[in-house]
């Protein structure tokens, strides 16, 4: 049996971010590094129309293969943003349907990625060739090579590890698979349960604690492999860092924040590298140069 | 600012960019050198491929433990070694050639490609 392979985007647009441009730019990311770089759209009518109007610079043809349109009443959901240090604003974050993937991908394997997960490597097609059921980011670091906050690295000060649904890879013929999501739906639903129980900071509701408790619970509440890890730390630009400078489609130079200093400044330049770009703003302000730059690459 | 503070700072400054620069580099020689194989994981480092070398004398294959303790099936030895050994040289040439870069880089904005 030919097994079909993807890599699937939820993109569901607000009054602060533009995620429908934010998409498209991570989906031609995948179309020029990855080999299984069949895409699929997942969104709702109105964030398409407004890509159908909107986006001209490129055609939509050439960063999706497949558009899957959904029909979800998400409950409110605020999350303060910042871009740079120095502008913060608050927008509604449509994640709560992130878990139905499973019967929305039109793929037997699925890599699900977030929009801001900017592509710039070959690295991810090795996972299409596991026989992985889930795998996941167990680990991250930052653009300057630090840990995350404490509060990013376990759920707790003293509790499980904190794992990232930023790319999710499943295989969907898996039945260890079926049982992960309906796990997540689960605790999506009794969101304040787990909140109480493995005591995670916050009001918003965030799919990274989703998984890492489900795959907790599938470990048999210790710690395990059972939700495989993919190699290497995602590197994470956080929404305090910038983009000073795009020198090619795959070498960008970023203006890195000192977390404890928070007016420093350094800069680094990541080539050939997967970056889960997390201040959007500032990826949208490149956008137009970065679809101009994948125009010219034709 | 007396101004052997402040040269002191510009260098400190140009230094941290350097350093940065450094860990990107190492961390993309890393991402290359992770080396897929009959389901496992292996990195394709000194330590993984001088085993293999080893095994592959005695015997054409062998069962080794991946990067994550799973015990994998190597059937062939030598093809599997051939596979390290080009991961190898890709990413430690790659690394060779951005470090080499790197230290032609007497500021910041030539370091960057600005």
């Amino acid at each position: 049996m030919v097994m079909t392979t993807g890599v699937a985007f939820f993109a569901y647009n607000n009054s602060k971010i533009d995620y429908s441009k934010l998409a498209t730019l991570a989906a031609l990311y995948v179309k020029r590094h990855m080999a299984n770089n069949t895409t699929c759209l997942i969104t709702d009518e109105g964030t398409w129309e407004w890509m159908t109007d909107t986006v001209k610079d490129i055609r939509l043809d050439d960063a999706f293969d497949e558009v899957v349109l959904t029909d979800v009443v998400h409950p409110t959901n605020i999350r303060s943003n910042y871009d740079s240090p120095w502008t913060q604003f608050k927008s509604e974050f449509k994640n709560s349907n992130k878990h139905r993937v499973l019967e929305y991908t039109p793929f037997d394997q699925t890599l699900l990625l977030d929009i801001d997960y900017i592509v710039q490597n070959n690295s991810l097609d090795n996972l299409f060739n596991t026989d992985a059921s889930v795998a996941l980011f167990h680990d991250a670091e930052s653009l300057a090579g630090l840990r995350p906050g404490p509060n990013e690295q376990r759920l707790h000060e003293l509790g499980i590890p904190m794992l990232w649904s930023t790319a999710v890879y499943f295989d969907r013929n898996n039945k260890l698979t079926k049982m992960f999501f309906d796990l997540w739906a689960h605790i999506a639903d009794n969101y304040d349960y787990y909140q109480f129980l493995y005591g995670f900071p916050g009001t918003l509701y965030r799919t990274d604690y989703c998984v890492s408790i489900a795959a907790h619970i599938m470990n048999g509440m210790t710690d395990g492999d059972i939700i495989e890890a993919i190699p290497g730390k995602m590197i994470n630009m956080s929404q305090k860092d910038d983009i000073a400078k795009i020198n090619s489609i795959d070498d960008w130079v970023y203006l890195v924040n000192n977390r404890m200093e928070n007016w420093k400044d350094s800069v680094t330049r990541i080539k050939g590298e997967n970056v889960h770009v997390m201040n959007k703003r500032a990826l949208g302000r490149h956008y137009p140069y970065l679809t101009k730059l994948f125009e010219e690459a034709k | 600012m007396d101004e052997r503070l402040e040269k002191a700072l510009a260098f400190s400054n140009y230094r941290v960019t350097i350093d940065n620069r450094k860990k990107a580099i190492k961390r993309r020689y890393e991402t290359m050198s992770v080396v897929y194989y009959n389901d496992g994981v292996f990195v394709a480092d000194p330590q993984t491929i001088s085993f293999i070398g080893t095994l592959s004398v005695d015997s054409g294959g062998a069962t080794v433990l991946d990067e994550k303790d799973r015990p994998i099936d190597i059937p062939d030895l030598l093809a599997f070694k051939q596979t390290l050994l080009e991961a190898y040289h890709t990413a430690m040439n790659e690394y060779a050639d951005e470090m080499k870069k790197l230290a032609k880089a007497r500021d910041v904005k030539k370091a960057m490609d600005w």
